[in-house]
């Protein structure tokens, strides 16, 4: 059937007539002055009473148009949709945030800034590495130096398991650990010695200790199978079968003294007992000192040799002038050392390999100078760090801290103040700089308060590099950024997006499922009619909105992902709503279907599917396209509740409910209403702006039908 | 009329025989291992009588979750003919306990917000179409166009920022205030209607612009009717042809409609109740299902069913009994 369209038909037929009359003009040679004059004749001779072009008719898609246009409010809710569309989808074109950009801002952070505490506990440095000491020595080195201190001792020997040490003190809260080398003397009580081992390979003996006679001869003759014995001088030697192949070591019952050297006579005899029963570990015979250690019965006398100090341990704490300065433990090792000699010494710092310092004592401080003089560094008792123990402070401000601290503990107060300039932070928790290089600082108050004996929590208001959290509007914000320093403003964009999209996606495919089983069902009748009626009748009856709830908890549980959520949601939506419009087409088409032009299809020979989806469906369509507009707004209020509840689109994905949601808590819903209010009324706009050209159509397609 | 009754309450059960059947599924299909964690947890629950196994057996045997979907939903089906509606696993009272402790708390609030939104929506409407295309017609129909067009939870929180958060004359969330046990039991009364205040007028403002509608709408078409235009010919008072032969007749439909929605009336406001914490069945529910606390959801689910088709079925009954001229067939 072709189409015929009345309207161009009299167009045409317009213009021909007009080019006839200009034809008759122009054979009829009349003047141009007349020309005017004649059209209007011609225009009234047009506008005769029997002539069709004397009323306009209209197309009926026209028709329906300028019925729509006459409706104010239809008018006025297609505007404020084609703006949402256009600040949806084209303005986040060319705005310049992203819907997860975070935003960071300087802002004044309560924080504890420093900690400042008299230290107590003692730090060892490496004066020699080469001169290993044992982990359980260092380890009592802090017990040791206290007990010290206790006892009023300069000099304390320890006996470790491989050796013997020594801590002396050098000066106030400085100590040595020196490591004593040591060498085995003599053995004496009852019980088992090594003498030596017997190789069979190179026939030869050797002893652990002094050579005894006549043992290697006798040892040679008997070490034979895995054990044995032999007597030599009425001394009984027992072998048995070495760790090493052909070898045996050969061992003696011992009572009383054996040397391993060169016998020591008499009073170191005496030496060596009377420190057995007094139980001491060790005493000094000829300016050697010796050691004794106790296996069982057994004692084993070690001689030491001259002490080397390993370990320097101290508790004073380094502060270099130039703040931050890194300085290796070596220069610190160094510059203790010189405490007790003439006082200056070399070492390297950062940036240089090596320089002359000198080191001076004033009361309680060490100061290091430079070969200039100036000072470098100093050694306090007293040591103020960042919170999270960095050295980065300005030596100032550390010594305004300690100052203050004096003052306080000098008064005896737990907390105090003080004023001090503080730098700022940037995101990587550096120092923030100026263009020149000198850190941006700011004046703030330093609250310091005593947590413990001698350790004091120094607490400010820093300005740091933070996330930009429930930021007011401003010109860079234009509705202020939210609880994770997003852009508001962005997010309503693309949240509008989502949730224009979620009710066009839900509204077309329930239209769809509607339309193919309302129309199965109003064409074919019967039992097909039947049994999807039914089903609507189910689908109509199932509470939407609980399922809804329980499959966004499923889906929680599920941690399913949510842009797959959002995919879920619109499908179940769909298969949720069909039924209305199943029903409608069904009604609609139970009507047509009795009406001629049907009839008229049957008796072409029209096939069955094109009856129904090019007759039928068409003439449904005005009445589906009602429903689906007003549709599209219910569709948008379910997802917004349901992203309101969090149980629909999931953060950090916008859509107009996530945004609301995330300041729905009591107190961020009344501090920050200019996030909310704003969304929620674009909710309404949009849903109202809905159901106006809802209405308009309506009443467009069929000014007679119930409003 | 009593065949036709019949006729439908059987039919309606079949309806509900599915419906009860797609929600089992639903419930049926929650992520694996659903049950053993909550066995492992009301076993582990101070206080528990049973320990972590035998809350397993019982919780697969009570849903027959042991069995496949089919089986498992005439379990339940059995159960649930038999009244047996098992344990709340977040409430930890047996089901209908709950629904008896809240229910009523929801009937309350439903039916004052019913009572506010007929008697503000249905003169209004009337008015609307009295004076139709004129101011007050654009004006109720933009109010009516409004209220529909609200999700509720911002009209919610609209109403707390406004007369909770600003104004400070209502608490923000609750049912009592905070000296509530101090008070008389006449104070109790009123202390608990200042609560509902909100919540009704929540409900109220999202459900009036339907109503208005619809009442202008039939009103509208009873005032083209040929009667009316005989009335007044004959000179009838116009208040006399408004009040009595033309509300008369649009009480038809309304009555139809707002007589489907009572059963409604006790299936509670979802939202409205989460949102100011009314302890209603409505919030009892969310809760529920939030939780997946399965027992007291099925009930719940089964419940609304129930009120929905009632619903339809008290709206077919009483179109036929306020229109003679409507037969049942």
């Amino acid at each position: 059937m072709s189409s015929y369209d009345l309207n161009e038909v009299l167009k045409q037929r317009e213009k021909r007539t007009a080019a006839d009359h200009m034809k008759e003009r122009m054979d009829s040679g009349q003047a141009g002055a007349y020309q005017g004059n004649s059209f209007a004749h011609a225009a009234e001779k047009s506008v005769d009473l029997g002539d069709v072009s004397r009323v306009r008719v209209l197309s009926p898609g026209r028709q329906v148009f300028k019925r729509f246009i006459r409706n104010r409010l239809a008018v006025l809710g297609t505007v404020i949709l084609l703006i949402m569309f256009f600040f949806s989808f084209i303005c986040v074109l060319f705005y310049p945030y992203g819907q997860k950009e975070i935003f960071y801002t300087y802002a004044s952070q309560n924080v504890n800034y420093a900690l400042a505490k008299a230290n107590t506990a003692y730090n060892g440095y490496d004066i020699d590495p080469g001169i290993a000491v044992e982990r359980t020595v260092v380890n009592s080195m802090n017990s040791n130096i206290k007990q010290m201190i206790a006892e009023g001792q300069d000099e304390k020997v320890v006996i470790g398991s491989e050796g013997e040490y020594v801590i002396r003190r050098t000066a106030d809260h400085i100590y040595t650990l020196s490591s004593l080398p040591m060498e085995e003397v003599c053995s004496i009580g009852s019980g088992v010695v090594q003498v030596g081992t017997y190789s069979m390979v190179g026939k030869s003996m050797e002893f652990t200790g002094k050579e005894i006679p006549g043992v290697a001869a006798e040892a040679s003759k008997n070490a034979k199978g895995t054990e044995g014995s032999f007597t030599v001088d009425g001394v009984t030697y027992t072998f048995t079968k070495g760790s090493k192949p052909k070898s045996f070591d050969i061992f003696m019952e011992q009572d009383g003294i054996l040397y391993l050297g060169e016998e020591l006579g008499e009073e170191f005899e005496k030496e060596v007992s009377s420190a057995i029963e007094t139980g001491s570990n060790g005493f000094t015979m000829d300016d050697v000192s010796y050691v004794l250690t106790q296996q069982g019965e057994k004692y084993t006398v070690y001689s030491a040799g001259e002490a080397a100090v390993a370990k320097i341990y101290t508790s004073y704490t380094l502060d270099t002038f130039t703040t931050g300065l890194k300085v290796a433990d070596d220069f610190r090792a160094k510059a203790l050392m010189a405490v007790t000699e003439d006082g200056s010494f070399e070492a390297g710092y950062e940036g240089t390999d090596s320089a002359s310092f000198t080191i001076r004592e004033d009361g309680d401080v060490l100061f290091v100078y430079d070969e200039d003089g100036r000072e470098f560094a100093e050694f306090s008792l007293f040591s103020v760090r960042r919170y999270s123990g960095e050295d980065t402070m300005d030596y100032e401000l550390k010594k305004v801290l300690s100052d203050k601290i004096e003052e306080m503990l000098a008064a005896n107060e737990k907390t105090g103040t003080v004023m001090a300039m503080i730098p700022e932070q940037d995101e990587n928790g550096a120092y923030r700089e100026n263009e020149d290089g000198s850190y941006v600082l700011d004046e703030v108050e330093m609250r310091i308060t005593q947590r413990l004996e001698g350790e004091y929590v120094i607490n400010c208001d820093q300005i740091n590099f933070i996330i930009d959290r429930f930021a007011s509007p401003t010109r860079a914000h234009l509705l202020g950024t939210d609880g994770d320093g997003f852009d508001v403003l962005a997010r309503v964009m693309y949240g509008g997006q989502v949730s224009l999209m979620v009710g066009f996606v839900v509204v077309i495919l329930e239209s769809v499922i509607g339309i193919v089983m309302g129309g199965l069902a109003g064409y074919f009748g019967g039992w097909v009619d039947n049994l999807i009626m039914r089903l609507v009748d189910i689908f109509y009856c199932l509470p939407s909105l609980p399922i809804m709830i329980i499959l966004g908890a499923i889906m929680d549980a599920a941690r399913v992902d949510p842009m797959k959520r959002l995919w879920v949601m619109m499908a179940v939506l769909g298969l949720l709503g069909w039924a209305g419009v199943a029903r409608l087409v069904r009604g609609q088409i139970l009507s047509l279907r009795e009406q001629e032009f049907m009839v008229a299809t049957e008796a072409t020979g029209i096939r069955v599917r094109s009856r129904i989806f090019k007759h039928l469906i068409p003439n449904v369509m005005p009445q589906l396209i009602v429903t689906a507009t007003m549709g599209l707004g219910s569709v948008i209020i379910t997802e917004s509740t349901l992203s309101f509840l969090g149980l629909g689109v999931k953060h950090p994905l916008a859509t107009w409910g996530t945004i609301i949601n995330s300041v729905s808590s009591a107190s961020a819903m009344a501090h920050y209403a200019f996030i909310w209010i704003p969304v929620g009324l674009l909710i309404c706009l949009t849903v109202i702006a809905f159901n106006f050209v809802g209405d308009g159509l309506r009443d467009a397609y069929d000014p007679k039908s119930k409003r | 009329m009593a065949k036709f009754t019949i006729k439908r309450v059987l039919y309606s059960a079949v309806i509900l025989f599915f419906v009860m059947f797609i929600i089992y599924i639903l419930m049926y299909n929650m992520p694996a291992g659903y049950l053993e964690t909550k066995a492992r947890e009301l076993a582990s629950r101070p206080g528990a009588t049973k320990s972590y196994k035998e809350w397993l057996t019982d919780l697969n045997a009570q849903y027959g979750m042991d069995k496949g979907i089919v089986q498992g939903y005439f379990v339940w089906l059995k159960s649930a003919l038999a009244g047996k509606w098992g344990d709340s696993w977040s409430w930890t009272i047996p089901v209908t306990q709950e629904f008896h402790n809240t229910i009523w708390y929801s009937f309350a609030l439903g039916l004052i917000s019913f009572i506010l939104e007929i008697l503000i929506a249905i003169p209004l409407g009337i008015t609307a179409a009295r004076h139709q295309y004129g101011f007050r017609d654009y004006f109720t129909t933009v109010v009516s166009m409004i209220c529909i067009s609200m999700p509720t939870f911002f009209v919610a929180t609209l109403l707390k920022y406004i007369f909770s958060v600003k104004l400070g004359w209502f608490d923000l969330t609750g049912m009592q205030g905070r000296n509530y046990g101090n008070l008389s039991d006449f104070g109790k009364f009123l202390d608990i209607a200042k609560h509902f205040v909100l919540p009704a007028a929540t409900i109220t403002i999202i459900s009036i612009g339907g109503l208005m509608r619809y009442t202008r709408t039939n009103m509208l078409e009873v005032l083209n009717a040929d009667y009316i235009r005989t009335a007044r010919a004959k000179g009838v008072p116009e208040k006399k042809v408004i009040n009595y032969h033309a509300f008369r007749n649009t009480l038809i439909p309304l009555v139809t409609t707002l007589g489907g929605s009572l059963p409604g009336l006790f299936s509670g406001a979802l939202i409205t109740e989460t949102l100011f914490s009314l302890r209603g069945i409505g919030y009892a529910s969310y809760n529920s299902m939030t939780a997946g606390d399965i027992p007291f959801t099925m009930f719940y689910l089964a419940f609304i069913s129930i009120l929905t088709l009632l619903g339809n079925l008290i709206s077919d009954l009483l179109y036929a009994v306020v229109d003679p001229r409507v037969r049942l067939s």
